[in-house]
């Protein structure tokens, strides 16, 4: 492609307004770090945006690894194994419903898709109270299932896998394979899974964010603190702290602290953002 | 078609089978076996105490939870309840006591007691026996005191008032003298800092006559009359709007710019946490009164341990109940990790009772001051049976008058209609 | 044979998603409606003998109308979306058309930087900013400006909300517009066109259609609001316990513990917010034509 842009200067203006668009986004961590230095003493007497480079960091680590024997490390692993576990098989049951409703023909297919297009519309929050009343009545609520199952079902991740599945997977390469004797089933995750992989990476992402992020859900749904997401957990302390003194140092390590893998995930995950999808499923 | 509802009949399946996953209600022990206690409790170190049990019993093992505090953990026992998963023991804030037994969430423990409430006076046993049955083991009792920063009054010529004519004067002093430094803080956060304060005003927000009818007398004049004082003090600027524990009243606590806290009698282990550079610049001193001489103050909650319905080893939570409760080990125990002042009169003999608590090393008497407080901190006669909506009713309307400093007397008026209208609602009579 | 397998696959591949439907999406609602038509009411005695569970017809409805509380709190809801729609699809559409110039530097590190908050859950962004809001610890002039005024409360919730979904969308819009054949407008660049001339009269309306997907998605997630209020709560006077309509359900339920005039509110909040999205896609898809 040749062109020549009208001049060789720097864009400052634009790279000026964008950095402070990142700045912006960047300072609240960037002061939660801050304030995790400072120990409980310091924290409400000294100038909150100058860092304390004693062991404050430090001691507000140990301080929440021991606050109700680690419990906080618990709560992280907990949110992990919900995103991860429920990511994973929200996306396989978005993956299999995706390329059922894109690529064969049967009875029901459309009444079917539209009513999870009608679901990707409805606010999944609001569905959490009654989840909670319902579960209830199984004895499913206080665990972990009790939270993972109603996140399996992700209407957009289906729409997203269907729309993907009609792009990605010719028709012609699954009549190929018909002729050559293989089954549906072998077509569907040697053919279908492979060739949508990519998108369905970026499905399990946007479900691991979404489960991650989940609060109203395990709030309402779990009682043992043992099984709080760091969402809840972090929440709970937040409260705990209105009747107990010196646990906002604890509340602003833990934010820290929840925050720092995630941002490493993403880091290390930026080329599987196919975000493309979201908008080629517009056209 | 077929594969689609065998599918559905495999994942339901599923379920069911691992609803024994779920946590919650005590397990059921083989004969002679280990018994399995939940006890949820959100007292801070309260797991030291329960190790002492639990190396003392080891044939009756209680696990502690912290699922959440006070009137959060109600709604949260209410729910477990109807799912069938509530816990063995909990520890219920006394005001939330009615509304449990009104939805028969805590058990009758009479039986199991009858040695155990002979530890108690009357007036303590009140707030857990209704109808001659008891349902709860008293844990603490927090009459309303009032901490001050001696320092600060030593420094602004002030001496601990009396009366409350002598709290407003000294408010009115100080802030002229240092405006920056408020005399204390007005909690519209926290509903059992206010009850306390009506409470020893002669309010008396539930009652029944009959007991059969409630008498619901939130606006009352006595009521109004604690309300319009502190709405005077909130007016002249001298008190600060920061609830108690907040991170802005942390910060005021920190640098000298609260002179004063009413607050419970286990103050001084939450100061340690809150201001540690303040150790030995406290004192403890009765309550204001409204007239000279009157020695009534209210009570900041306290709880009781309870056993619940959804329990199956009512005998041996029970049995746990009133050794937290009453046996000296464990109430030494408690004071020293959690700072409760128990409600049990053996309790308030302890020895370790005998020396002032870390905080105040200045005051040698505190806990005898405590002692003689305590028989005339009076409560309510009754707590309302959906004190929930009383309480957010509370947060909620003096905290916006707060904001737009809207009259407390009128948010009075609102507690109380929202209080009797959910009360008709539910089906009570309301005299 | 292969004939039945193919008819019978498609079943099972979708087998699994309409079985959760059933049992999380379409279960609940209708034991939620099942329960909105009940009450709770007590038997006898001042504490009572404990309570049961009658029929009360529309009674629920009625009273979850009625009350002044709920449409107060979806006026507050309907003030922070004023405010979070607008700003995220604004901010979204500028930083995407920002990192769609050339010669811009720094495009890769700021978009990152932009995305980032994306995955911090909006319980701990609440978090971060209420601390920054508070006038003990804040670094950003709180002891000056009164973050949790009445009136600056609406900024400060919708501001929290703007921080976390500004990137998603930013990258949404930006995908679109690398998309974008660049002949279309190489040759407005050739005849001397400005980027600002060229980013509203060429790019803006060619990505219309992933600005309308993002103010449908910003709506959706305006009328969930329940975590960033929810959590500032403890930080401040300003924030009441039924502020938007999710916390008001959630203070029926768990706090007042009346499950059932819960159960209406939420039915008529679904029907509610079904009819807004409704309307919403279809102003969407009309767009996109």
């Amino acid at each position: 492609m040749t062109v020549s842009v009208n001049s060789g200067r720097i864009r400052l203006l634009p790279t000026a307004a964008l950095v402070l668009g990142a700045i912006y986004c960047v300072v609240p961590t960037l002061w939660i770090l801050i304030a995790a230095t400072k120990s409980k003493t310091d924290l409400f007497s000294t100038a909150t945006y100058l860092p304390s480079f004693g062991a404050g960091i430090w001691q507000n680590i140990v301080d929440l690894s021991t606050y109700q024997g680690g419990i906080f490390w618990q709560w992280m692993l907990n949110s992990f194994g919900y995103a991860l576990i429920g990511g994973v098989v929200a996306s396989l049951v978005s993956a299999a419903c995706g390329y059922g409703i894109a690529l064969y023909e049967f009875r029901g297919r459309k009444v079917v898709f539209n009513v999870i297009l009608a679901c990707v519309l409805l606010p999944q929050i609001v569905l959490a109270i009654p989840q909670y009343l319902l579960l209830s009545n199984v004895g499913l609520t206080d665990s972990y299932l009790g939270v993972l199952l109603p996140q399996l079902f992700n209407p957009y991740g289906i729409y997203l896998c269907r729309i993907y599945a009609a792009s990605s997977v010719p028709q012609s390469l699954l009549e190929a394979g018909r002729i050559d004797g293989a089954s549906e089933w072998k077509l569907f995750h040697t053919v279908g899974l492979r060739l949508m992989g990519p998108g369905l990476i970026t499905v399990f992402l946007l479900q691991f964010i979404a489960i991650w992020n989940n609060f109203l859900l395990p709030f309402v749904m779990v009682n043992s603190d043992s099984k709080f997401p760091l969402t809840v957990g972090l929440y709970s302390l937040l409260r705990h702290g209105a009747a107990e003194a010196s646990l906002y140092s604890l509340v602003i390590t833990g934010t820290l602290l929840s925050v720092l893998p995630v941002i490493a995930l993403f880091l290390s995950l930026q080329r599987y953002w196919r975000l493309d999808l979201v908008t080629g499923a517009l056209k | 078609m077929r594969s689609q509802w065998r599918l559905a009949g495999a994942l339901l399946a599923g379920a069911l089978l691992v609803t024994g996953c779920g946590g919650g209600g005590g397990d059921t022990a083989a004969a002679g076996g280990k018994v399995n206690l939940t006890f949820w409790d959100w007292d801070p170190n309260m797991d030291k105490v329960v190790d002492i049990w639990n190396q003392a019993h080891p044939d009756i093992h209680v696990t502690l939870s912290n699922p959440a505090g006070g009137d959060q953990l109600v709604s949260k026992m209410i729910t477990a309840h109807q799912a069938g998963n509530g816990p063995d023991i909990a520890k219920v804030e006394y005001q939330s006591l009615p509304a449990l037994v009104s939805n028969q969430v805590v058990a009758d423990i009479t039986q199991y007691t009858a040695d155990t409430v002979k530890d108690f006076d009357d007036t303590t046993l009140k707030a857990t026996r209704f109808d001659g049955k008891v349902f709860g083991v008293p844990q603490d009792v927090a009459p309303l005191m009032l901490f001050y920063r001696t320092d600060i009054f030593d420094q602004y010529g002030l001496k601990p008032p009396t009366t409350w004519d002598e709290f407003k004067q000294a408010a009115a002093d100080l802030h002229a003298k240092a405006p920056q430094v408020a005399m204390t803080n007005f909690d519209a956060a926290d509903p059992g800092w206010i009850t306390g304060l009506m409470q020893q005003g002669g309010a008396d927000w539930w009652s029944s006559t009959d007991n059969k009818t409630w008498q619901v007398a939130i606006n009352s004049a006595a009521s109004k009359k604690v309300a319009d004082y502190w709405q005077g003090l909130v007016t002249a600027g001298t008190v600060a709007k920061n609830p108690s524990f907040s991170p802005q009243w942390n910060k005021q606590m920190n640098e000298g710019q609260i002179a004063t806290w009413i607050s419970g009698a286990w103050a001084p282990a939450q100061l340690g946490g809150i201001a540690p550079n303040t150790k030995g610049k406290w004192a403890v001193a009765p309550l204001p009164a409204w007239t000279a001489g009157d020695k009534t103050t209210g009570i900041w909650g306290g709880s009781a341990t309870t056993v619940t319905t959804d329990s199956k080893h009512a005998a041996e939570a029970a049995q746990f109940a009133s050794w937290l409760n009453t046996d000296g080990k464990a109430l030494t125990a408690q004071i020293q990790n959690i700072n409760v002042y128990p409600a049990a009169t053996s309790g308030r003999s302890l020895p370790i009772l005998s020396s002032p608590p870390a905080f105040f090393p200045n005051q040698a008497n505190y806990y005898d001051l405590v002692k003689q407080v305590a028989p005339s901190a009076r409560s309510f006669s009754m707590w309302g049976p959906d004190v929930t909506v009383t309480f957010s009713g509370y947060t909620d309307k003096f905290g916006a008058a707060l904001q737009n400093n809207t009259s407390f007397a009128t948010a009075l008026d609102d507690i109380q209609n929202a209080t009797v209208a959910d009360m008709k609602k539910l089906g009570f009579t309301v005299g | 044979m292969a004939a039945r397998n193919r008819a019978k696959l498609p079943y099972l591949l979708v087998a699994p998603a309409v079985a959760l439907l059933t049992l999380f999406v379409v279960a609940p609602g209708v034991y939620a409606l099942v329960l909105s038509f009940q009450a709770r009411k007590v038997v006898g005695g001042l504490l009572g003998g404990g309570s049961k569970l009658v029929f009360v017809g529309f009674d629920n409805y009625g009273l979850a109308l009625a009350d002044p509380e709920l449409w107060a709190s979806i006026v507050r809801m309907l003030l922070v979306a004023l405010l979070f729609i607008p700003a995220t699809v604004g901010f979204a559409l500028l930083f995407a058309l920002l990192l769609d110039v050339p010669r811009v530097r720094l495009a890769r590190s700021t978009r990152l930087a932009i995305f980032l908050p994306y995955a911090v859950p909006g319980v701990i962004a609440s978090l971060m900013w209420g601390f920054m809001y508070l006038p003990a610890t804040s670094p950003i002039g709180g002891d000056h400006v009164d973050f949790f005024g009445s009136t600056t409360v609406f900024f400060s919730v919708a501001n929290v909300a703007v921080w976390g979904s500004v990137g998603f969308n930013m990258i949404v819009i930006f995908t679109a517009l690398r998309s974008l054949p660049a002949e279309l407008y190489e040759a407005a660049r050739i005849d001397g066109c400005s980027e600002l001339r060229m980013a509203l009269r060429i790019k803006v309306p060619l990505v219309l259609p992933a600005i309308a997907m993002c103010t449908l998605f910003t709506a959706l997630a305006s009328l969930q609001l329940f975590n960033e209020p929810n959590t500032l709560r403890p930080l401040s006077n300003a924030i009441s316990s039924t502020w938007v309509p999710l916390m008001k359900i959630y203070e029926d339920a768990f706090v007042d513990s009346d499950v059932n005039k819960a159960a209406a509110t939420s039915v008529l909040f679904v029907i509610a917010a079904l009819a807004v999205s409704f309307v919403a896609s279809r102003t969407v898809s009309r767009v996109n034509r």
